[in-house]
């Protein structure tokens, strides 16, 4: 259960990566609105497991070749090999995804905070997981728009990754540039710094950071980062936010107020992650919901009154969600 | 009526009676395969003894990829409702030990829906369909009932008596023998399919909401629902649901649902459906020892959506390598247990 132990989002870029002010249209309808490939549950194999610091490990796992590669902001259900002390399997959001040999290879970003998390931090290189994915829809990376990834403690995971696919070459032609806006308690709680530093150096784009404490970058938190940064933008942002729901709700009230758009990766206990057991509901807005129609919904998405967070997300417009009904 | 199962009166280590075909190891796989596994629910003719339980598999269509439905006794959709209903608020799911408990609140897309869309995609995979209806009162079964009673390809009804998380209509409203007596009475003639009664756990007696089921015309019973479960976060001191209680299931309920179900065998003529904390062919040939005619897969489907499928597997497995060419020749081996003993 465990999007709540781990504590991070998701993320996905099509590849239409488009932000330039000159061409507004995106290149491509997006990827978003069906999952272009099925779930399937696989045997997967540790390959790394290391300390990340301030007490989060970094986790990657082999799955086979027919396990679809995630996109950032997609989640993938982590079961640990039977018998476990833990019932259900983790949802745990992408921070990295590639092909090896044919293989797909997956990163992930957490803390051992509850007890399915901690028995996972326990497994060493070798052993043996269960992989079900990729699950929900990630960050539609490919809106026209500055992108700027914003960031709060280990919410860093499936920003990384959306920071790598902005760097991949057909959208680094198109003159992309990207901000990254990180926050965190202090420096200690910057997790994931480096990865998140290398990425968006690869796509050219600035890396900004806040802490409460003032031990690294301002003192103050990634509003504030947001606040001194949108004046100085040269196009209309679009924001991609992953954190505790909190600063979620910040950022959603900060895109609102201004009509700027903001995408945000949620949380959530589950159980399924795949939409039957009904587990993981959100409150629609209520345009959302005066607008919803029943017949063009995806039967394992929400109803009129609550979205789904495992499948019509984990990531969802501002616009979309009653933020003062979310917890 | 005369029940389709009849105890067997050995126990299931002895392999060698007479009624048992030998089998090789090495023809194991081959025979697994022509085990005679039908299974009779009142009007009902199953292919096998594996069902999947409501509210864990859909309207039986989102795991099609996973899982061949029409390989599976039976489909056993999502619980409908007369109306839509978007369920209880956030806080939902919470794990527990070796189980999870929950708090939907029969979230669903209502009559209208389900005939409309939900019904047509699963006939086409060619499921066997057993459709879960709720009602909050005696009337609401009767007005679904007239309206699906003669649903094409609709095998059944499971009529849900038992959900433990909706403010009307649930476990506790139902758990009155007279009325699910008067409650099915009403509801038989509405349908030629198989009328099949869920029964709650958390009850004084079982056996008296069974006896009172089979007087009303059920053709079967379904042992358990989930069981009241509470679980609290001390830090936040509130409750893990967003509506304090909520349902159990999953390993953790198992010996508890055995019971239950034995306890309802034991008290009726009609078949028994057992259901709770069903991951792996041994556990559903426990509950089959006692004499269930049938079984249902339901949380082990959220952790592996392919349990069903592994559990009749598993069950074929199991019988081949006892040499057993006929799961009726297990069916209620142990039914008789504890009885003549202190």
């Amino acid at each position: 259960m465990s999007r709540a132990e781990q504590g991070n989002g998701g993320a996905k870029a099509g590849a239409g990566v488009n932000g330039n002010a000159k061409s507004v249209a995106p290149l491509r309808v997006s990827t978003r609105t069906v999952p272009r490939t099925r779930w399937i549950q696989a045997p997967a194999i540790v390959r790394r497991h290391e300390d990340e610091g301030a007490a989060h490990r970094w986790l990657e796992l082999e799955a086979p070749g027919s396990f679809a590669t995630p996109l950032p902001g997609q989640f993938i259900q982590i079961l640990l090999a039977s018998p476990s002390a833990v019932l259900l399997p983790r949802p745990m959001s992408v921070a990295s995804a590639r092909r090896r040999g044919g293989r797909c290879v997956m990163g992930f970003l957490y803390a051992p905070v509850g007890p399915g998390t901690r028995l996972l931090a326990a497994c060493e290189p070798g052993s043996s997981v269960e992989v079900l994915g990729p699950l929900g829809r990630g960050f539609p990376l490919d809106q026209p728009g500055i992108p700027v990834l914003i960031a709060c403690w280990r919410g860093v995971a499936p920003l990384i990754f959306a920071a790598r696919s902005l760097a991949h070459p057909s959208a680094r032609r198109r003159g992309r540039r990207a901000e990254f806006l990180f926050g965190a308690r202090d420096r200690a709680h910057l997790v994931g710094l480096e990865k998140a530093r290398r990425e968006i150096a690869a796509v050219q784009g600035r890396l900004q950071l806040a802490t409460d404490d003032g031990s690294r970058g301002i003192r103050g938190n990634v509003i504030d980062l947001l606040e001194r940064l949108a004046p100085r933008l040269a196009g209309t942002p679009v924001l991609h936010a992953c954190g505790p729901h909190a600063m979620l709700k910040a950022v959603a009230g900060w895109a609102l107020s201004r009509g700027v758009r903001a995408h945000l990766a949620m949380e959530s206990v589950m159980a399924c992650g795949t939409g039957v057991c009904r587990g993981c509901p959100l409150p629609r807005s209520r345009a959302k919901s005066e607008a919803f129609d029943s017949a063009s919904t995806p039967s394992l998405w929400g109803n009129r009154e609550y979205a789904m967070c495992c499948t019509e997300g984990p990531v969802f417009e501002a616009r979309d969600l009653d933020w003062e009904r979310v917890e | 009526m005369s029940r389709a199962i009849r105890p067997r009166s050995r126990a299931p280590g002895m392999t060698r009676a007479p009624r048992f075909r030998a089998v090789g190891p090495s023809r194991e796989r081959e025979s697994a395969h022509a085990i005679d596994l039908s299974t009779r629910i009142g009007p009902l003719e199953l292919a096998n003894p594996v069902l999947v339980a409501s509210g864990t598999f859909g309207y039986g269509d989102e795991y099609a990829h996973v899982v061949d439905v029409s390989a599976l006794g039976g489909v056993i959709t999502k619980t409908v409702t007369l109306m839509p209903r978007a369920g209880n608020p956030a806080g939902r799911i919470a794990e527990t030990a070796a189980g999870m408990l929950n708090s939907i609140g029969l979230e669903n897309v209502g009559l209208e829906k389900c005939r409309s869309e939900k019904l047509p995609k699963l006939r086409s995979l060619g499921a066997t369909i057993v459709a879960s209806v709720g009602g909050e009162t005696p009337d609401d079964l009767v007005r679904l009932l007239e309206a699906l009673g003669d649903e094409p390809g609709v095998a059944g009804f499971e009529i849900n008596f038992s959900c433990p998380n909706v403010a009307e209509g649930g476990a506790r409203y139902w758990a009155d023998p007279s009325r699910l007596e008067h409650t099915l009475a009403h509801l038989r003639p509405l349908t030629r399919g198989a009328l099949i009664a869920k029964l709650p756990p958390d009850v004084t007696s079982i056996a008296d909401l069974a006896i009172a089921c089979e007087r009303g015309g059920a053709d079967a019973l379904t042992a358990v629902n989930t069981f009241v479960g509470l679980a609290l976060d001390l830090d936040a001191l509130k409750s893990k649901l967003g509506r304090a209680t909520g349902g159990l299931s999953g390993p953790a309920i198992k010996p508890l649902a055995l019971a239950r179900c034995h306890e309802a065998v034991r008290a009726v003529g009609i078949p028994v459906i057992g259901s709770g904390g069903i991951e792996s062919g041994r556990d559903a040939m426990e509950f089959l020892a006692i004499g269930a005619a049938a079984v249902q897969v339901g949380t082990a489907s959220f952790i592996r959506p392919g349990a069903s499928s592994t559990v009749l597997d598993e069950i074929r497995e199991f019988l081949a390598s006892r040499g057993i060419a006929r799961l009726d020749n297990w069916r209620g081996c142990l039914r008789d247990l504890g009885q003549g003993r202190a």
